[in-house]
């Protein structure tokens, strides 16, 4: 019977250790860009759903003078199609798989029109880096958005009643009192989207982003060995998210700790 | 065309919710005056917060009238002096009337003297050192220049509060509105903040102060409205509203509080 894993194997990996090195460049690249991409997309939807648009807001209105509280008015005045777009993004993203998502940005979107080919550090291929964050960006966007949107919602409304009543607008009270406590507030829960998608970003290596992951993959190739790179896949995967949680829970109760002062 | 000498006069306002069914307000119409210190009590639940909040619009009202400086503050667009329609600009509405909360609500994230700065500078686009001596002038008035950089949750309530007053008057308002100002402080608190009040009415600022202080409303007030139920049921001179109330139910209400 043959064991589960071979020591002379691991010689064999310890040959392609550039491979994973590189992979782990690629893979935290990977992450930075996807995180600043889905909190960009995040504020912005989290701030269309939180908008106060109301086209038909006029029909709510009854004979009476006052809003209609139940009937088809009262729903279609309600309605806000700025919040609407963005619910739909978040709710569709968060409920197909990322890999569909992954597929369709790299195959459907990006297959119709070239992306410059050029490489950066000399191994990183942008014509499949980018589209795989733009797709891990779009995704985690959908998740970050709930979260800032509950940072938002969790800030006293004393706070916007206070800034508008010196006179700030309301973007202004947006920018200056409501988003920096909130973002404050949700900084560990960004974080820790950012150990989310180190992981999930080990998908892109289906669509040839030089990964972790395709690292592995390569030297299955080359060597035909599949269970020892993949032990040392986890090994990389694990040293980069266990600490960064522990880190990220350390400066959470410190941060918590200030606010009881 | 505004009534003369009213700063701000309010006609027949009303805050309904839920189709009528709650009248929050019930037609209130009274004249506030320059330099009047207006004192507002009232049982719980008596519309005392939503007539001060209307008269900065942060309540929307759903019916009745607000001249402010002579326009009609509730309605979104209106004729200006020369005849034109302008749209009501609620930002530049609000900086004439300073608001002191019960919960003081200071910006947390900002140190003192960022707190009175912040909306003198967005808003009013004054250079910064300009903004932070005139801070540190009026925190100097109430005893806290040497707070300025501490951050509200290094105050005391009364502290938090007397900071809070003169982040409003920072924006030099017309009126300041006071919501129950000394409620959520412990009770050595609340003289030191009453005397900034007094302070301030002997400046004479226009004030509106919904409070259950009634030895403030007798000291310091020239005006008393007494509301219940959405509606302005007795006003009067402080003599009169506490020397002698005409209305069963102000009667009923002096007898519970006094
Ligand atoms: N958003 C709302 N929806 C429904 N009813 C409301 C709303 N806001 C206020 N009310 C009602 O309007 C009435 C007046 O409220 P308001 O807060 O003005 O009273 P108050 O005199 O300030 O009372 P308190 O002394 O307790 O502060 C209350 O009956 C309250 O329940
Ligand atoms: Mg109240």
């Amino acid at each position: 019977m043959d064991s589960f894993v071979k020591m002379e194997n691991f010689a064999t990996v310890a040959k392609y250790s550039s491979l994973f090195a590189q992979g782990l460049l690629v893979t935290v690249l990977l992450s930075i860009f996807t995180v600043m991409i889905g909190f960009c997309i995040a504020l912005v939807m989290a701030l269309m759903r939180l908008s106060d648009i109301r086209p038909f807001r006029f029909l709510g209105i009854g004979p009476d003078g006052y809003q209609r509280e139940s009937g088809a008015l009262a729903v279609i005045s309600r309605f806000n199609p700025v919040s609407f777009i963005a619910t739909a993004y978040v709710e569709v993203l968060r409920s197909t798989p990322v890999i569909v998502q992954l597929f369709i940005i790299y195959y459907g979107v990006f297959g119709i029109f070239d992306l410059p080919n050029f490489t950066m550090f000399g191994f990183i291929k942008f014509p499949r880096f980018f589209p795989g964050v733009v797709a891990l960006g779009m995704n985690s966007g959908a998740y970050l958005c709930e979260i800032i949107r509950s940072g938002i919602q969790s800030i006293d409304g004393g706070q916007t009643e206070a800034a508008r009543s010196l006179g700030m607008s309301k973007v202004q009270n947006l920018r200056y009192i409501v988003l920096p406590q909130a973002l404050k507030n949700i900084l560990p829960a960004i974080a820790n989207e950012f150990v989310v998608i180190i992981k999930e970003s080990a998908i892109t290596y289906t669509i040839g982003v030089q990964d972790i992951m395709s690292a592995v993959n390569a030297v299955r190739g080359a060597a035909f060995v599949i269970t020892e790179p993949l032990l040392v896949a986890t090994g990389i995967y694990f040293c980069l998210c266990f600490p960064t949680s522990k880190l990220i829970a350390y400066f959470e109760r410190r941060m918590s700790h200030g606010d009881k002062r | 065309m505004a009534t003369s000498g009213s700063l701000i006069c309010v006609k027949d306002l009303k805050k309904h919710y839920k189709g009528g069914a709650i009248k929050a307000l019930d037609g209130v119409t009274v004249d506030i005056n320059k330099g009047d210190v207006m004192v507002v009590i009232g049982p719980s639940g008596s519309g005392k917060s939503t007539f001060l909040r209307s008269l900065n619009l942060l309540e929307e009202p759903t019916g009745g009238s607000i001249l402010f400086d002579g326009e009609d503050i509730t309605k979104k667009r209106y004729k200006n002096a020369d005849g034109k329609t302008v749209k009501l600009d609620v930002d530049a509405l609000r900086q004439k009337m300073g608001m002191v909360f019960q919960h003081f609500n200071l910006f947390p994230h900002m140190t003192i003297l960022e707190n009175m700065t912040l909306a003198p500078i967005k808003v009013k686009k004054m250079p910064k050192a300009e903004a932070e001596k005139k801070a540190l002038a009026l925190l100097d008035r109430v005893g806290l220049k040497d707070r300025a950089d501490a951050y509200p949750i290094q105050l005391s309530g009364g502290q938090k509060q007397r900071v809070a007053i003169v982040r409003a008057l920072a924006m030099e308002p017309e009126v300041m509105l006071f919501d129950e100002p000394t409620s959520a402080l412990d009770p050595e608190m609340v003289g030191e903040v009453l005397d900034v009040m007094k302070e301030l009415a002997k400046e004479g600022m226009t004030m509106v102060c919904v409070t259950h202080e009634m030895g403030f409303a007798r000291e310091v007030g020239n005006r008393v409205l007494f509301m219940a139920d959405g509606q302005l049921v007795e006003e009067g001179t402080p003599e009169q509203i506490f020397g002698n109330p005409q209305s069963p139910r102000l009667k009923d209400f002096l007898a519970k509080v006094l």
